[in-house]
């Protein structure tokens, strides 16, 4: 007996069947023109119900979910109906037990996973990505050194166009194991700007200016209240903090570049007509031996 | 043509117009002429200016109130009221009257519809934020005083909001703000621009405020509400829940 007897006994005694191999020829005979539309039939429905009920999905449910989160999950659950078809219409069309099928399919799967884990563990990722939601199309992110905007969350990865207008696709693992930073998470942001002024500055009178133009600003949120301080006395300057909040989909608040154009342009204009100059960093030198040098009157100087 | 109050300026200013329309006062200036095969809207206010052309296929144009929520740039749906605090007792119920920024929409009609072209104001705008930063919302600010009754407004400036405050608890309720959802807002103008809500107080951390669909006795008109115009808009009916407290 050959092995390929043994492996049809086998299948048939699996199957049920009587112990007769099925020749090829044989095989296509038994494929009827009706099992045939039975299989197209069920695999048209499956594609025409997964519209359906797609579209449904997108107009019942687009207000909650994001439209990258849409997407994904349409298309889950039209791939699930596609297979669900082919297993109720492929046994009747090849005279196959379900069991086969499964077996089949359990086989297929097991070959895929095992020439493929990169591609099954992006896969995990990105359905991960998708229940934890940690960012969505739109948001602006910073991840493994890339940032930029987020312009489509897919099942194997996602696709970021950075501030230079650069497309980085990134495998969903790669995120899903790095942290990121995702500026559009919270309604409102924290920004820190730092404006040194000179000693002999009223450093009360700089600080009303910088509160007048927060207040100006519709941008800088009135709660939380912007926040003006000395936070240090530097060697050439006394520092001001200014702290405020921005609303997060605010667009000039996506980059370094567009914070410090909305802020500090108008601080540094408003000190200096108020006659607050910014200091250049400077150094007073005196000499031990210097004629008319003397410890106190330097230090009052200074 | 030049207005000299404002009074004349509002039978100028809100309403249906044909595309020869024009009005010029102090502050506001809105022009529609000819451009060859095109039409050219101009818009002035405070300083700014918008230009655009329409095609001819337009059959008018609309002017009025919208919710104030759309400038300097449209990034929140929520009007924000603060106001001098108020005590009120277990179950009372007090109407009192704040002011909020009014906003004003020009609006083509086509085939009878209505689309949003410009929305302009005569005031300052603020955002704030509502909540936390992980959980709140950012609201577009007013501060208002409280009224006991219909104040003075400028017509262009400010509108009048009869605020019912409900307190639904057994202790006394301090309010002194309030959060409104624009999505539900029902505008009406007249002498002044006009709104009707409710501010109920059910706990410290929980009220709600809803709007009231009914045209004050004289502001009998109806303003188109802009949110309602876009091509996808879900509306509140029940209001906008207030999870961060009133006070």
């Amino acid at each position: 007996m050959s092995i390929t007897d043994i492996f049809s006994l086998a299948l048939s005694n699996l199957t049920g069947a009587e112990s007769e191999v099925t020749s090829e020829k044989d095989f296509f005979a038994t494929i009827s023109p009706r099992d045939v539309l039975f299989f197209v039939i069920g695999i048209v429905i499956a594609y025409v119900l997964g519209l359906i009920i797609s579209h449904h999905l997108r107009m019942r449910m687009s207000h909650r979910l994001k439209k990258d989160q849409l997407d994904i999950l349409t298309g889950f659950i039209r791939v699930i109906l596609i297979i669900i078809a082919v297993g109720i219409s492929l046994p009747g069309l090849l005279d196959l037990s379900v069991t086969i099928i499964i077996i089949c399919i359990a086989g297929v799967i097991a070959i895929i996973a095992l020439s493929s884990q990169k591609v099954i563990s992006n896969m995990v990722a990105g359905i991960a990505l998708l229940y934890e939601s940690p960012f969505a199309t739109g948001d602006y992110i910073s991840t493994g050194g890339v940032e930029g905007t987020v312009v489509a969350v897919r099942l194997f990865s996602v696709r970021i166009r950075t501030g230079e207008g650069v497309y980085v696709h990134i495998p969903n693992d790669q995120i899903y194991s790095t942290a990121v930073s995702n500026v559009h998470a919270n309604v409102a942001r924290r920004f820190e700007y730092r404006v040194g002024i000179r000693y002999q500055d009223d450093t009360n009178q700089a600080i009303a200016i910088v509160r007048q133009l927060l207040e100006e600003n519709p941008y800088v949120l009135e709660n939380p209240a912007p926040a003006v301080y000395v936070s240090d006395i530097s060697a050439d300057s006394v520092v001001l903090s200014i702290r405020a909040w921005f609303p997060s989909n605010w667009q000039l608040t996506k980059d370094d570049i567009s914070r410090t154009t909305a802020i500090l342009p108008n601080v540094k204009d408003a000190l200096e007509a108020a006659g607050i100059e910014m200091p250049y960093a400077q150094r007073v030198v005196w000499f031990a031996n210097q004629p008319g040098h003397d410890e106190s009157t330097a230090s009052k100087k200074r | 043509m030049f207005i000299s109050n404002l009074g004349d300026v509002f039978h100028h200013v809100f309403g249906r117009y044909p595309l020869d329309y024009s009005t010029t006062g102090p502050d506001i200036t809105i022009r529609l002429s000819d451009a060859g095969s095109l039409l050219k809207y101009e818009r002035e206010c405070r300083g700014s200016r918008e230009e655009r052309y329409l095609g001819r296929s337009f059959s008018a144009i609309h002017i009025y109130p919208v919710e104030p929520v759309n400038l300097p740039e449209p990034l929140t749906q929520y009007l924000e009221i603060a106001f001098p605090p108020v005590v009120l007792p277990p179950g009372a119920e007090q109407t009192v009257y704040v002011k909020f920024p009014v906003e004003i929409g020009v609006f083509l009609e086509s085939e009878g519809k209505q689309s949003p072209l410009d929305v302009f104001s005569l005031m300052p705008a603020k955002f704030s934020l509502y909540g936390l930063p992980s959980s709140g919302v950012i609201t577009r600010l007013y501060k208002s005083d409280l009224f006991p009754e219909i104040p003075k407004v400028d017509l262009f400036r400010e509108g009048v909001m009869a605020l019912t405050l409900k307190n639904c608890r057994t202790e006394n309720a301090k309010v002194s703000r309030a959060v409104f959802d624009s999505s539900s807002m029902c505008l009406y103008y007249g002498s002044r621009v006009a709104m009707t809500a409710t501010l109920e107080v059910f706990s410290e951390y929980l009220a709600r405020t809803s709007f009231t669909d009914t045209a004050p006795p004289d502001c009998p008109n109806r303003a188109i509400d802009l949110y309602r115009t876009s091509s996808f808009a879900l509306t509140s009916t029940k209001g906008y829940f207030m999870e961060a407290g009133t006070s």
